[in-house]
């Protein structure tokens, strides 16, 4: 039977919201106080206790953590797997996170096998032995070029395994990738082997899971014959300078706010960051127009995006929607680029950088 | 060091005009080519697929002199492995214009003839039993490999490798058809395995769909998500002078390891 609302009750903000001034309600709702608070259930856990079978995701992590490509590819798995089914996140190369958000219900780390180390038939001998053990319905890796990628063909190709690649689209009965040059959408039923391409999936998950540390098998490496036909002869970065601003890792950008551009400069290169700009700046003649970022520049991917005197219009987010860690530095509290970076400092943008170049300096002469 | 190894295969694919759709050189295997060109003053160049395809022209102009076409087989690594048997090094492009594209051919193939593979090339030394790449990383990364030959390089789409397109030479190559004698037909497909993952059905290219996780939410719980602000931003400092915020970012940097000092 349903219970009658009076509708002639008091209007009411509920306790909930009032105790949370996050919780920041727009508009007075017509509600009792107990709705109002099953408003933001906590996410549930999905981890299976007694698991019957395993899928494994693969991925490699970059400086301890691992980028929103290979979230996706987690979350992926998650989404698709049932409720005996565990998802194994062995992440390739150090974590520092904890992947429970993530939806990972069990976490295998191998530290050795970082990314920046090219050591293939090595990768390939340890995830073979943990197939082997494990014997996983499928293996999703994202289809990434920081080995991911070039593993998980190896893997397909050395053991025949059935592969989809650049997957564009997946769900429980299929996935589509693009074919003869993107004029197709191809369909095949499920694979073993999942190449995911980055923004297939939603990495927001309703969900979370234990994320259980459990511990690599010990793995013979000098079993692994091949590996003596690779040799890495080492990382080469080049100078920021140098790369094209799409392909920067770190990136010092200048908004409106910046009076000086040479404190900009000297910062970026002892940041060794490249140089962007905010659309004002370019049309001011400030800087080039092919340093410019937002809707009507590039579209930039870097890990670090330092927002110095950039209010954050909404075609300039745009152009940042794939920076990892996004650092503002503005005068005005309230701007939107506020609300999308991870960290804002408040203040003078020219002071905030000679007090930040000091530091850098003072960090730079402890470690040499 | 030119003409140090001895025999380079490259593998080309027809490729076709991303606006026009017009079949031409694929772009990604051109670069291979022009690579193995850069190695060696002749390559053996290799196309399985129909030898009247008018891609295969483009190749000449490129510098090719003799392209060698494979017919079409069921399996088409197979035929293309017993053509490149005796090669030290076959180069290829990383992702074909046409066909399946998925970028497995050169794993395969490395599989198939139990050589080691290297994807990603942007530039190839050869320095007698090794080869010298510099392979693609992202974020403006590039990484020295050495690889011993035989080997397979997949070149990436990106090699700064000049293209010399001569229109005059389109006519002057020699189109070289394999007959199905030269090469082993294996018309029987015994891993069933890998007959299933053959099984793509091809439909017109639409937007794909995104993977979103269900949650079962009442119209109320819905309702009051739309009109309460979810916490967005991260962490905000107003406080203090410039050199403890100044030393806030530095923190934040190092604390993701963003930075090395």
């Amino acid at each position: 039977m349903t219970t009658r609302i009076n509708p002639h009750r008091l209007v009411q903000a509920s306790p909930a919201d009032l105790k949370h001034p996050s919780n920041n309600i727009k508009r007075i709702v017509l509600s009792t106080a107990q709705i109002a608070v099953e408003a933001h259930p906590a996410k549930w856990l999905r981890t299976p206790s007694k698991p019957k079978s395993r899928v494994l995701v693969i991925a490699h992590s970059d400086r301890g953590a691992l980028d929103d490509h290979a979230l996706q590819t987690i979350a992926a798995a998650a989404i698709l797997a049932d409720a005996e089914t565990a998802v194994l996140a062995l992440i390739l190369g150090e974590l520092n996170d904890d992947l429970s958000s993530a939806a990972a219900d069990e976490v295998m780390i191998l530290p050795a096998l970082d990314f920046q180390i090219f050591q293939p038939d090595i990768e390939l001998a340890s995830v073979l032995a943990i197939i082997e053990l494990l014997k996983p319905k499928h293996i999703f890796l994202p289809d990434n070029l920081i080995g991911d990628g070039d593993l998980g063909r190896r893997l397909a190709a050395l053991k025949k395994l059935s592969v989809a690649t650049h997957v564009l689209e997946i769900d429980v009965q299929h996935v589509a990738s693009a074919q003869s040059g993107g004029c197709v959408l191809a369909q095949s039923n499920l694979p073993e082997v999942i190449l995911l391409a980055p923004n297939a999936v939603d990495a927001e998950l309703p969900f979370t899971a234990k994320a259980t540390r459990i511990d690599a098998p010990t793995i013979n490496h000098a079993a692994s014959p091949y590996q003596a036909h690779y040799q890495d002869m080492g990382l080469q970065t080049s100078a920021a300078e140098d790369i094209a601003l799409e392909d920067a890792d770190f990136i010092v950008s200048a908004g409106n706010g910046v009076q000086n551009l040479a404190t900009l400069a000297s910062l970026a290169s002892s940041l060794n960051a490249a140089v962007g700009a905010s659309r004002v700046v370019v049309d001011d003649g400030k800087f080039p127009r092919d340093k410019q970022i937002g809707a009507t520049g590039k579209t930039v991917t870097a890990s670090t995006y330092m927002a110095i005197g950039i209010s954050g219009a909404v075609q300039h987010l745009q152009g940042i929607k794939d920076c990892r860690h996004v650092i503002a530095i503005n005068k005005d509290a309230s701007a939107p680029i506020v609300k999308r970076a991870n960290l804002s400092v408040i203040g003078d943008a020219e002071a905030v950088m000679q007090a930040l170049m000091i530091e850098i300096e003072k960090a730079k002469e402890v470690v040499a | 060091m030119k003409d140090s190894v001895k025999h380079i295969a490259v593998l080309v694919s027809a490729g076709r005009h991303p606006v026009s759709g017009e079949p031409r050189h694929c772009h990604n295997d051109s670069l291979a080519l022009a690579l193995g060109l850069n190695l060696a003053s002749k390559v053996q160049v290799l196309h399985a697929g129909t030898p009247s395809n008018p891609a295969l022209q483009d190749y000449f102009a490129l510098g090719a002199t003799q392209i060698d076409v494979v017919p079409n087989s069921d399996d088409i690594i197979e035929s293309l492995a017993a053509q490149l048997t005796d090669a030290n090094l076959i180069l290829t492009g990383t992702r074909a214009e046409s066909g399946e594209d998925s970028g497995l051919l050169p794993y395969l193939l490395a599989a198939k003839l139990n050589v080691p593979i290297v994807a990603d090339a942007l530039e190839i030394k050869a320095n007698r039993e090794q080869l010298e790449v510099l392979q693609f990383l992202p974020k403006g990364r590039r990484r020295r490999v050495l690889v011993s030959l035989p080997a397979v390089v997949a070149v990436h789409p990106s090699a700064a490798e000049a293209l010399h397109f001569v229109h005059a030479r389109k006519n002057l190559g020699n189109i070289n058809t394999l007959h199905a004698s030269n090469t082993k037909m294996q018309t029987i497909i015994d891993d069933s395995k890998q007959a299933d993952s053959k099984q793509w059905r091809a439909k017109p290219a639409r937007k794909p769909i995104k993977l979103i996780a269900q949650t079962a939410q009442t119209g109320h719980e819905r309702l009051m998500a739309a009109i309460s602000n979810k916490a967005k931003g991260g962490t905000v400092v107003n406080e203090g002078n410039n050199v403890e915020k100044a030393q806030v970012i530095l923190r934040y940097l190092r604390e993701h390891q963003l930075i090395e000092f």
